[in-house]
């Protein structure tokens, strides 16, 4: 499994075209990210910042071979034929922003990177910055990354940046991942742990929020394979969700104990995590 | 979203499953009676709403005669439930049944796939059931793991969850007779996500704002953001009046309906906008455009990200203050408060 991100990523943008598309790559240029080429539908366009415009990634691959990674901006109805799209030409690590997902499609993709021992993060995400390696697959603003020791795992998009800032005052920051803030997302927090270890970061900071049960069976891993709970650092939004309603994210929904802030902080401390509970005080933790 | 038990029905019968006869009532007239009279007697009549707990509320009935059938209608019709308003009554023979089963598939988070659950004590709660009784409960990814009478029936279950998006379908209770399954109610819910290709639903736009009991309004972009700012405000002691996500890449229009909305119930607003993929400056837009003709209503902003130096530079222009940080939003809301109260600006956890 080719899990690791580095600056030799060679990265496909979808839906380069669109508005989305074209300012990230533009973003993403800038910050340093190796990106070789985009596909679009939209067969008028050949060149977006001077990246060239391929209607399939295959036609790309049969003259240029192999990109390793493909971020994807591409609307919700089409996003499954995009990916497969990309799974075709040989894509390992696919990170998709898209939001408004169908969940059985996510299902399927799931399913599909599973099988081939693949990676997907997302949908509805923020993507994946790594500083230090000066990559940026996904939209955060880097300004806020600045590179240190400190690895994120997130489940929500802007807290990640709010949190990154603070952290970046500070310690810095490794490999971040924000994982999407869907019920069912490609890379869960126990996986997200594997791919921080394997990148060699020791110290993390989880965001999460309510609903499922995710990031406690996350640090339970995380714990077995190695990671020391005193450098785990946990936050977590929706303390004063009203319950059974939806908070923006179709995953934060509180049904159940185990989905209520309290139960995880609770579930956490007893792990010996630290927890935060609010965002600046988090600067005086990691110092 | 929800969908109504009779619109389910009416789909599961037409994979083949058996569903009681029935007629959908919305108002009662000649041809209302008619349908009953063809049905024959007893019937149960439910009341066509999408909160739970409907049987409790008074939303079901039986009726023995045309005469009672008729009442029962017209009252049921008139009748709110929890504050819903039916959109018709389900009319429906009464099966006779020897059993109640209960069956649901559902998309399980932490398996990451279609769960069925199914047990033979239906007809109540079955969450109780689990943890009363967790062996008369089988929770399974597998329909061959389900006993070999229910799995016909699970195979259609499954096509029809697939086929039109559910993210719920449950069945309970399953009635059986001599052998023969009813289904006697139903649950869908459909992924809001996939109504492009799910033409037979509305949209409903839920997920980005829900009403809380406070006076404080909340806007943010992003919904971990938004969270975070209603647990702070409440840690501090203020009360959160809503929950308001204008999402990712929100344009000025977006900004104003929010603005609009959440100032509809607060004179006190708090937009906390970190933009990566919202362009920030479109944000300050939308509030000059807001503070012009709502002079009235407070506003505390927070803005950071995507062009953030310009969009500051247009706020002041225009006399708006805004920080840059959480931490200086929340200090200018305790300011504002102490001000108005006196009290001292302490920042910590209550």
């Amino acid at each position: 499994m080719r899990t690791v991100f580095s600056r030799q990523d060679k990265v496909c943008v979808y839906g380069i075209t669109g508005r989305y598309g074209s300012f990230h790559t533009k973003r993403m240029l800038e910050y340093g990210t190796n990106i070789v080429c985009g596909v679009s539908k939209n067969v008028s366009v050949r060149e977006v910042h001077g990246v060239p415009v391929y209607n399939s990634l295959r036609n790309f691959f049969e003259q240029h071979g192999e990109v390793s990674t493909a971020i994807f901006f591409v609307p919700s109805q089409h996003i499954f034929e995009a990916f497969e799209d990309a799974l075709l030409a040989g894509v390992e690590k696919f990170v998709i922003i898209t939001e408004h997902v169908p969940i059985h499609d996510t299902l399927e993709m799931v399913r599909a990177v599973r099988r081939e021992r693949k990676v997907l993060i997302g949908p509805n995400c923020p993507g994946v910055i790594y500083p230090q390696e000066r990559l940026k697959i996904g939209i955060m603003p880097e300004k806020y990354f600045k590179p240190g020791e400190f690895a994120i795992i997130s489940r929500s998009g802007t807290l990640m940046y709010e949190m990154a800032k603070i952290l970046s005052e500070g310690p810095g920051l490794g490999l971040c991942l924000g994982l999407g803030g869907d019920p069912i997302v490609g890379t869960n927090v126990a996986e997200a742990f594997e791919i921080v270890k394997e990148h060699g970061f020791e110290k993390v900071l989880i965001i999460g929020e309510i609903g499922g049960e995710d990031e406690v069976r996350g640090v339970e891993h995380a714990l077995k394979i190695g990671f020391r709970p005193e450098n785990i650092y946990a936050f977590f939004a929706g303390r004063h969700a009203p319950e059974g309603k939806r908070m923006g994210h179709a995953g934060a929904i509180v049904e159940g104990e185990k989905g209520k802030v309290w139960y995880k902080e609770r579930a956490m401390i007893q792990m010996g995590v630290k927890v935060v509970r609010l965002p600046w005080e988090l600067e005086r933790m990691v110092i | 979203m929800k969908v109504q038990e009779y619109v389910a029905k009416r789909i599961l019968s037409k994979h083949g499953l058996r569903v009681p006869k029935s007629i959908f009532v919305t108002s009662y007239s000649e041809e209302t009676e008619e349908g009953l009279l063809r049905l024959g007697f007893p019937l149960v009549l439910k009341s066509q709403v999408l909160v739970g707990g409907r049987m409790k509320a008074g939303g079901v009935l039986f009726a023995h005669t045309l005469e009672e059938a008729r009442e029962g209608v017209e009252h049921l019709l008139a009748k709110s439930i929890k504050g819903e308003i039916p959109e018709g009554v389900l009319v429906e023979e009464l099966i006779e049944h020897d059993e109640e089963w209960y069956i649901s598939l559902s998309v399980d988070r932490t398996l990451r796939d279609i769960l069925f659950i199914f047990s033979k004590s239906g007809g109540v709660d079955i969450e109780e059931v689990s943890t009363r009784e967790p062996e008369k409960v089988i929770k399974t990814t597998e329909i061959t793991d389900l006993p070999k009478i229910v799995q016909p029936t699970a195979k259609t279950l499954l096509e029809v969850f697939l086929e039109y998006d559910l993210t719920l379908l449950e069945i309970n209770p399953i009635g059986v007779s001599n052998g023969v399954l009813y289904v006697l109610d139903a649950v869908f819910h459909v992924d809001d996500n996939a109504l492009f290709r799910q033409s037979w639903v509305k949209k409903s736009n839920e997920e980005h704002f829900v009403r809380l009991d406070g006076d404080v309004g909340v806007i943010g972009c992003g919904a971990g953001i938004v969270m975070a700012t209603i647990d702070v405000l409440k840690e501090l002691g203020f009360e959160p009046a809503n929950f308001y996500d204008i999402g990712g890449g929100a344009s000025r229009e977006e900004l104003l309906k929010a603005l609009n909305t959440v100032c509809s119930f607060s004179n006190v607003v708090v937009l906390n906008i970190f933009g990566g993929i919202t362009d920030t400056l479109e944000v300050a837009k939308g509030i000059v455009e807001f503070s012009k003709s709502n002079p009235q209503i407070r506003l505390f902003v927070r803005l950071s990200g995507t062009h953030e130096d310009e969009a500051r530079e247009y706020l002041l222009e225009n006399g708006i203050s805004c920080t840059s940080d959480m931490k200086h939003l929340v200090e200018e809301l305790l300011n504002w408060r102490s001000g108005k109260v006196g009290e001292n600006r302490v920042l910590q956890t209550r």
